[in-house]
């Protein structure tokens, strides 16, 4: 399954959108098999901030593991933000840019 | 409806005093209306808008989040839930744009100050001691930005993970540099620890005032807390860049 995260907007700072996001997003999750793997576009994006990823992906990670695949991740709000999540999570997160 | 303050609203909301306001409208500076059957100086908000894109905006809300009574800022740096202020960033986002700044840089700074704006609305939900909402003010040709709450501050909600912390001092320390581990009730996150990582590692620099306790960072490794002696309720941020 592909995600677009653009759709949830542009810039993706507050803990409570996050939060909001995947709860507008957990339908879609039932509809992934066990073996397929999730795909998530960072593509568009123009600021991203720990607070909002802390509450969207990091539960899709607790969930997925490396089959959350997090793509276009060139973003250096992006980089900055997956780095220091990974850093106090102490994981890594599965990433094609 | 342009709405009249009086002089002693317009002073407040400018953080001057009403002597000032009477200096500036007889010399000129800042003049008054005044209604005829009163003879009272009035000032049309608009008018007090206008004339503070001219003053320190860190010093307006200073004053506000010093303030004993609460009240609220003017309209045009006011945003009184996380939408308004979601809003706002989005208009900076383009006005960086016009303003030349790189992508990579406008992507970081709009990163932090979602952090610390964001920070004020998550942590006082329900909970704010009198105004809700924050002061969120920039000036991208003095390369300034500003934002300010009338929130609990973070020694208050700090202590709901850390119930030891017992001062600002301490509390500031915490929260710009441990990693507070483990999912708490309160959801406090780590995302002060994200600005300073962000600021020390760029040509920014950033005022952070909570209580009594403040911290100037920029691109050095040092970590001092000092102490104001003009307490603030809430917190006060200054981005320069």
């Amino acid at each position: 399954m592909k995600l677009n995260l653009k759709k949830f907007g542009t810039i993706l700072t507050s803990r409570q959108l996050g939060k909001e996001a995947l709860l507008a997003f957990q339908p879609n999750l039932r509809e992934i098999s066990d073996k397929e793997e999730l795909e998530v576009d960072f593509k568009g994006i123009i600021s991203l901030s720990p607070s909002w990823a802390d509450e969207f992906l990091r539960p899709l990670f607790i969930k997925y593991k490396n089959r959350l695949i997090l793509k276009n991740t060139n973003n250096l709000s992006v980089k900055e933000t997956l780095s220091f999540l990974e850093k106090i999570g102490g994981f890594e997160f599965n990433k094609n840019s | 409806m342009n709405k009249l303050l009086t002089i002693g609203e317009a002073a407040n909301s400018l953080g001057y005093s009403i002597d000032t306001l009477r200096r500036w409208d007889k010399s000129g500076r800042f003049s008054a209306v005044r209604q005829t059957k009163t003879g009272y100086r009035h000032y049309p908000v608009s008018a007090i808008e206008t004339f503070s894109k001219n003053l320190d905006k860190f010093r307006i809300a200073k004053h506000w989040a010093k303030s004993k009574r609460g009240f609220e800022p003017l309209p045009c740096y006011f945003c009184s839930d996380s939408f308004v202020f979601q809003s706002r960033l989005l208009r900076l986002e383009r006005d960086l744009m016009e303003h030349e700044e790189t992508f990579d840089f406008s992507s970081l700074l709009l990163a932090i100050i979602g952090e610390i704006g964001n920070n004020s609305f998550d942590h006082n939900l329900g909970n704010w001691p009198d105004i809700a909402g924050i002061f969120f003010s920039y000036d991208l040709d003095k390369k300034k930005i500003v934002l300010a709450d009338r929130g609990q501050g973070i020694l208050k909600t700090l202590r709901k993970v850390r119930p030891g912390l017992n001062d600002n001092k301490k509390a500031l320390r915490v929260a710009f540099t441990e990693i507070i581990s483990g999912r708490s009730p309160e959801h406090r996150g780590n995302g002060l620890k994200f600005v300073k990582k962000i600021i020390t590692n760029s040509k920014m620099k950033l005022f952070f005032q909570t209580g009594d306790a403040k911290i100037h960072l920029k691109n050095k490794p040092e970590f001092k807390v000092d102490i104001d002696k003009n307490p603030i309720i809430g917190c006060l941020a200054k981005i320069e860049f």
